[in-house]
């Protein structure tokens, strides 16, 4: 009941056509929850008591969202998403994904919804999704709003860094009732993770410039969770301390910070270093590598991908 | 009022010969400031490096982008007999914008064909523009406005159309160069825009008695026996191909072609001998002093140069407006 001073707000601020409708919602979702917890009281269900409940769970931006009894249409606005939606085994219950969601390759022959950044809402409304996952990289503020008025669940993810990546893809464990297949995922996972970190723990740490774009120069900065990546493959990234996820850094700057290793996401506008760096110890020594971008700008699964790969890398 | 005293040749003398060393100032000053500081007496081999090859082009090609966009503005003006003449909206810029545009998606791979296309793209829409104003009854400089308006939004929507089937990658770098951004100035692109800069002033500028009489009407000018239609092609194909190797070099700074020859007038008056050279002088300065604050305020990130150049330039352009 502790949520209905925020439903009562939704409702004044919806469309007066609106109000009755978010007000029927209400009241089934009201049911649903009664009858599940009734249902929670009668049975004794360990192995997956998450299925059969509705239940609250908070999305990345802190809000409390209803998870339906059984999640079984949902669309995905990021290709990260749909890539975690994949792996924690609940592919067959995306109904919509973006038109840059090309991993696994099943995703190819899911309906289409527009690209992250410009998605269809009438698309997406007539395939009757119970929630929509949206990433804070697509910037759908807006969006999110008039999916909400049409009675559709926004779920909001933000994974900042691979704990970020590891615990998203356990909340989706936990929306889908996949929580056994998550669980072998994410051991597999950590196990992968903690062997790179054995690994590259006595490593001397190589000052590494990771270009986004050659021209334009673009790298990586704080907010950058490939910061982190670096950090752990063994490495440390020259760009650490500049603020925002991906600037475009002063070629001057860039040119004194004179990188051991170069890393490319590999990319048609960006498959060589800048010139700036042509007499650095990276490009003398050939320490340049490049790097598939998905795995680089994706916080999926395939981001450990990335890590085992940069490591490798590193290590030469 | 000190200046009455003074013949106005040695006033004007005087103004031209202190925005010249304003621009040396400015150029000095740009040359120290970056994000890297620079121990200027004993450079080691990076700094020289970042001196010479970075920070030293990227000054010197802003200096040439400000003084070609401020005198095709000031020229157009003085053609058009409106102060709102503008490479922007003649859509020269836009034509030199579409064709830069194109030599990115097809020709990525030759350098050269980037300023080339910026030409020709500058050249058509002047050319449209031209043919769409021209009538039987002479040019009207109304319709000529008009169908730079026209021309300049029809562009701009093959620019957003091109840009929304680019794929991301491409796109990024793309959207950050329309905004204007000197970030990609290599030697090359200064020795390029240098000459045409030179040149074009130096032509536009001994065409500047008989754009006088063009600004009182060109009937007028025709009487005085100025070749009419030939120094309107002149001005014409001078300045796409100043906006042109502006635009290909440093994507889109605006304001320059409008607030420079503007303020430059305000001060000398109206004859173009002198707001020709003065505006190149002029719209150096403001764009070298623009790219410092770009390359600063924010470092070791940058700002486009472009943006800067509107944030100054559109609420000087309003009091000016009211001023008068």
């Amino acid at each position: 009941m502790s949520d209905k001073p925020s439903e009562t707000g939704k409702l004044n601020s919806a469309p007066r056509g609106l109000r009755r409708k978010v007000f029927v919602s209400l009241l089934l979702l009201l049911c649903a929850l009664a009858l599940a917890a009734c249902r929670d009281g009668g049975y004794n269900r360990p192995a997956e008591p998450a299925q059969n409940q509705t239940r609250d769970l908070a999305d990345d931006l802190g809000r409390k969202i209803k998870i339906p009894e059984r999640v079984e249409r949902v669309v995905s606005l990021a290709p990260s998403l749909t890539e975690n939606i994949f792996a924690v085994g609940a592919g067959d219950r995306l109904v919509g994904v973006t038109e840059f969601c090309n991993y696994p390759e099943e995703a190819a022959r899911i309906q289409k919804v527009g690209d992250t950044l410009n998605p269809n809402i009438e698309t997406i409304i007539a395939l009757k999704p119970q929630i929509v996952f949206v990433s804070t990289a697509s910037q759908l503020e807006a969006f999110m709003k008039t999916l909400e008025a049409q009675g559709i669940t926004v779920f909001v993810t933000n994974p900042k860094d691979l704990n970020g990546v590891l615990a998203n893809l356990q909340q989706l464990g936990e929306i889908f009732g996949t929580r056994e297949r998550t669980g072998v995922l994410l051991n597999e996972l950590m196990g992968r993770i903690l062997a790179v970190d054995e690994q590259t723990r006595d490593r001397a740490k190589a000052k590494t410039f990771v270009q986004i774009s050659k021209e334009p120069l673009f790298t990586i900065g704080k907010e950058s969770f490939l910061t982190e990546i670096i950090d752990r493959a063994g490495g440390v990234s020259v760009t650490k301390d500049v603020p925002t996820a991906y600037p475009k850094i002063s070629k001057e700057t860039a040119l004194a910070f004179d990188p051991d290793v170069i890393i490319l996401s590999e990319s048609p506008d960006n498959l060589e270093p800048n010139d700036v760096f042509k007499k650095s110890p990276a490009v003398k020594n050939k320490r340049v590598f490049k790097i598939n971008a998905d795995l680089l700008s994706r916080p999926s699964p395939r981001v450990v991908d990335g890590l085992e790969q940069i490591a490798e890398a590193l290590k030469q | 009022m000190k200046g009455r005293s003074l013949k106005p040749e040695v006033k004007s003398l005087a103004f031209g010969g202190g925005l010249l060393i304003l621009l040396l100032l400015a150029l000095l000053l740009a040359t120290y400031l970056g994000s890297e500081r620079l121990s200027f007496f004993a450079l080691t081999d990076s700094q020289a490096a970042i001196l010479y090859d970075i920070r030293l082009p990227r000054v010197l090609l802003g200096a040439c982008v400000g003084a070609s966009l401020a005198v095709a503005g000031a020229s157009l003006q003085s053609l058009l007999r409106n102060p709102l003449a503008e490479p922007y909206l003649l859509g020269v810029s836009n034509g030199a914008a579409l064709g830069t545009m194109l030599a990115f998606v097809f020709f990525a791979q030759f350098e050269f064909a980037r300023p080339l296309f910026a030409f020709a793209g500058a050249g058509l829409a002047t050319f449209a523009v031209y043919r769409m104003a021209d009538s039987r009854a002479g040019m009207n400089v109304e319709r000529l406005v008009l169908s730079g308006v026209i021309v300049t939004t029809f562009l701009s929507s093959i620019i957003v159309l091109l840009t929304s089937l680019l794929d991301a990658a491409k796109l990024r770098s793309f959207t950050f160069w329309l905004l204007g951004d000197l970030s990609q100035a290599t030697r090359g692109g200064f020795y390029l825009t240098f000459a045409v800069v030179v040149a074009g002033t130096a032509i536009l500028s001994s065409q500047a008695r008989a754009l006088n009489l063009m600004m009182i009407g060109e009937r007028d000018a025709f009487d005085f026996g100025v070749e009419v239609s030939r120094v309107r092609w002149i001005v014409f194909a001078l300045a796409s191909v100043l906006v042109g190797s502006s635009v290909a070099a440093s994507g889109s700074v605006g304001y320059v072609g409008l607030i420079v020859p503007h303020l430059i007038r305000l001060t000398v008056g109206s004859d173009n001998r002198l707001v020709i050279p003065f505006s190149a002088l002029a719209g150096a300065i403001f764009v070298v002093l623009a790219d410092t604050v770009a390359r600063t305020a924010i470092a070791p990130r940058e700002l486009p140069v472009g943006a800067i150049t509107a944030l100054i330039g559109a609420p000087l352009f309003i009091y000016l407006l009211r001023r008068n």
